[in-house]
């Protein structure tokens, strides 16, 4: 596992894995026949820039807190198969899917950093990015139960 | 047509209608208990796709209900229909005896009515408004009942009339798609006195009326018999044409057409993206009802049958899953089982639908929601990983999402299974049509209440706008679209100023 030494350590990590998301929806933007769908990825890839400005500004002094509220996890994107990302018609429904599970390992990540860090800081850091890409992903899955699974 | 307060109350005023308000008095009227629509005994019915479930209303029951109707001074039902059909007019005409006159009321304002009167959510709308409801708490007017039973008796007398039409303006327009929005836009745009030629993709005129409702809930004759009032107004059909492949939008406009209509519908079927979902055995609920309803593959005579199964699986809680499960239940599913991934509360299926879905055997397992297909060695799907859910606390929208539970996965028997989980947009015209704005769901995206697109002799409406959506909100928009693009097109090519 990757190994840090300071606070601004991991948050230069966390900005960085944030530009990483955004790099990689403009890419697929680019791929994209469909202008909506370009125009859909390039929003994905700016609210990973806004990610990324939040981060910034902790690491520029902001205080944070780590929310107590339980965020839901409707676990939508769990049992559905990989989105193909070379393909160039991707659907929106596929985004979605493609996006759920994007910031579902991101929350995996922080939330195994924060039980691994052995200091309350650290600790205290990762489980604040862990519930912030718990909120992103929750945010997909709603839409994703609101319009896709109108029916189920 | 016009449809003003002032307008209805001087309908209200009119010697027959006040005679009949006197005739009975109010407590009367209300002491009369809502009728109960007679139904095909469910062991009856279950062994033919091709028997209606309602048996509809005779004219003495139909008389007796109409005499529930207050008249009221508001008529606050009518702010629930989306077509504004004038409902105390066409009912207080039943109580009179006068069918044939409340059956060419209810075609004032809408091109489907024995359609209407048998698929529309009333319960939802005109009736959740009626007076009785609102005021009462008592059940309300049976409209939707007595809007079949006018239309129904039409049909039957043979004696069909024609709406009045306006004399013919030469002004060509075309409609892609002959769904119930396309149908309810020609309807007005033939009255309006335009030229209009509705064109099909498939062999059969109807779209979702006929291949997507059954034949128990909504017999194909009686779709064909509101056709045929369409074709006696002038509009003409053209069948195994497709808008963007057969022709584009430009050659149509080339053969002289000035504007359009889209109502193509959401006929693309819409999969969960699971494991194993691609086995044999599992199909869309679009392919299941299509070749059932429209290319009769539940008779065994067909050349390319429907495949049946001991134990059929339909996967979702809508209309649509209440219709293919019911259709399996008929062609011989020893159990034919609805998994749904809510509870049955939030089912969007009509309540009309899951009671009658019961009263025929089918087996619900509501929050529970398939996870993978097993397949066998042949890749036919024989098995469903299914898994519990639980509805979570409200979210800020208020519902309540469900949530699956760990370790509760267990598995189900399937020969075959159904996906009815939604729809999308039929993306044929969206992707072929340059300028044409569309939302990234693949619906497009028009001026709210004037159904305009993008571009401007361009109009849609029903589920390629909404994205799914019932028969009568289609209908709704081919009105609002017929209305918007009369005025569109008189500025533009019927003022004086463009005749000079």
């Amino acid at each position: 596992m990757k190994e840090f030494n300071s606070i601004e350590d991991i948050l230069d990590f966390a900005i960085n894995e944030e530009q990483m998301a955004a790099d990689f929806y403009t890419e697929l933007a680019g791929k994209m026949k469909n202008q909506e769908m370009k125009d859909t990825f390039e929003q994905y890839a700016l609210e990973e820039l806004g990610h990324r400005a939040k981060l910034e500004a902790v690491k520029n002094g902001k205080k944070y807190q780590v929310s107590e509220t339980k965020i839901t996890d409707m676990k939508i994107g769990d049992y559905l198969v990989d989105v193909d990302v070379d393909k160039t018609n991707i659907t929106y429904q596929e985004a979605l899917i493609l996006a759920m599970k994007k910031e579902k390992i991101a929350f995996r990540l922080y939330n195994d950093l924060a039980s691994a860090s052995l200091d309350e800081p650290s600790k205290k850091l990762f489980l604040m990015l862990a519930m912030e890409e718990a909120k992103h992903k929750l945010r997909f899955e709603v839409e994703y139960d609101s319009n896709i699974l109108t029916e189920n | 047509m016009e449809r003003s307060e002032e307008y209805i109350k001087n309908e209200r005023k009119q010697e027959w209608r006040v005679e009949l308000q006197k005739m009975t008095k109010a407590k009367d009227r209300m002491s009369i208990e809502r009728v109960q629509m007679t139904e095909m005994a469910p062991e009856e019915r279950i062994k033919s796709q091709r028997v209606e479930v309602n048996v509809g209303l005779t004219k003495e029951e139909a008389i007796l209900e109409a005499k529930r109707c207050m008249d009221c001074v508001n008529p606050t039902c009518m702010e629930g229909c989306p077509v504004s059909i004038n409902i105390p007019k066409f009912i207080k005409y039943i109580e009179r005896g006068d069918i044939l006159e409340a059956a060419s009321v209810l075609k004032e304002t809408s091109a489907l009515p024995a359609v209407c009167g048998r698929v529309c959510p009333q319960e939802v709308q005109c009736e959740q408004k009626c007076f009785y409801v609102e005021k009462l708490n008592l059940p309300s007017v049976a409209i939707g009942h007595l809007e079949r039973f006018a239309a129904d008796f039409e049909r039957e007398s043979g004696v069909i009339s024609v709406p009045k039409l306006a004399e013919p303006n030469g002004v060509k327009v075309a409609v892609i798609g002959s769904g119930p929005s396309g149908l309810s836009f020609a309807g007005d745009m033939a009255k309006l006195g335009y030229d209009v030629t509705v064109f099909e993709a498939l062999h059969e005129i109807g779209g979702v009326l006929k291949y997507g409702i059954p034949e128990f809930r909504l017999p194909n004759a009686v779709v064909d018999v509101e056709i045929e009032s369409l074709r006696k107004m002038g509009v003409e059909f053209i069948t195994n044409y497709i808008v963007g492949q057969t022709a584009s939008l430009d050659d149509l406009k080339k053969e002289g057409y000035k504007a359009f209509y889209v109502g193509s519908g959401a006929g693309l079927p819409r999969f969960m993206n699971i494991p194993g979902e691609n086995s044999n055995g599992i199909m869309s609920s679009n392919e299941y009802l299509t070749r059932v309803n429209l290319m009769g593959a539940d008779s065994e005579e067909s050349d390319t049958p429907i495949l049946r199964g001991k134990n059929v699986v339909v996967v979702g809680g809508g209309n649509t899953a209440m219709d293919s499960v019911r259709t399996a239940k008929r062609l011989g599913a020893e159990r034919a089982i609805i998994v749904y991934r809510r509870s049955e509360e939030e089912m969007p299926a009509r309540v009309e639908e899951v009671h009658h879905a019961k009263q025929e055997g089918i087996e619900f397992l509501t929050l529970t929601n398939p996870i993978e297909y097993i397949a066998d060695e042949n890749s036919r799907v024989k098995q469903i990983k299914v898994q519990k859910m639980e509805l979570g606390e409200p979210d800020a929208s208020g519902r309540r999402r469900p949530i699956p539970m760990e370790g509760s996965e267990y598995m189900i028997e399937a020969t075959v299974v159904v996906v009815a989980v939604g729809v999308s947009p039929n993306p044929l015209i969206p992707n072929s049509v340059e300028g044409l704005e569309v939302s990234k769901w693949g619906t497009i995206e028009v001026v709210k209440d004037k159904m305009q697109s993008s571009i401007p002799e361009v109009f849609a409406g029903g589920d390629i706008v909404r994205g799914g959506a019932t028969v009568i909100l289609a209908m709704g928009d081919g009105r609002k679209a017929a209305a918007n693009m009369d005025i569109y097109l008189k500025e533009k090519y019927l003022s004086k100023k463009v005749e000079l």
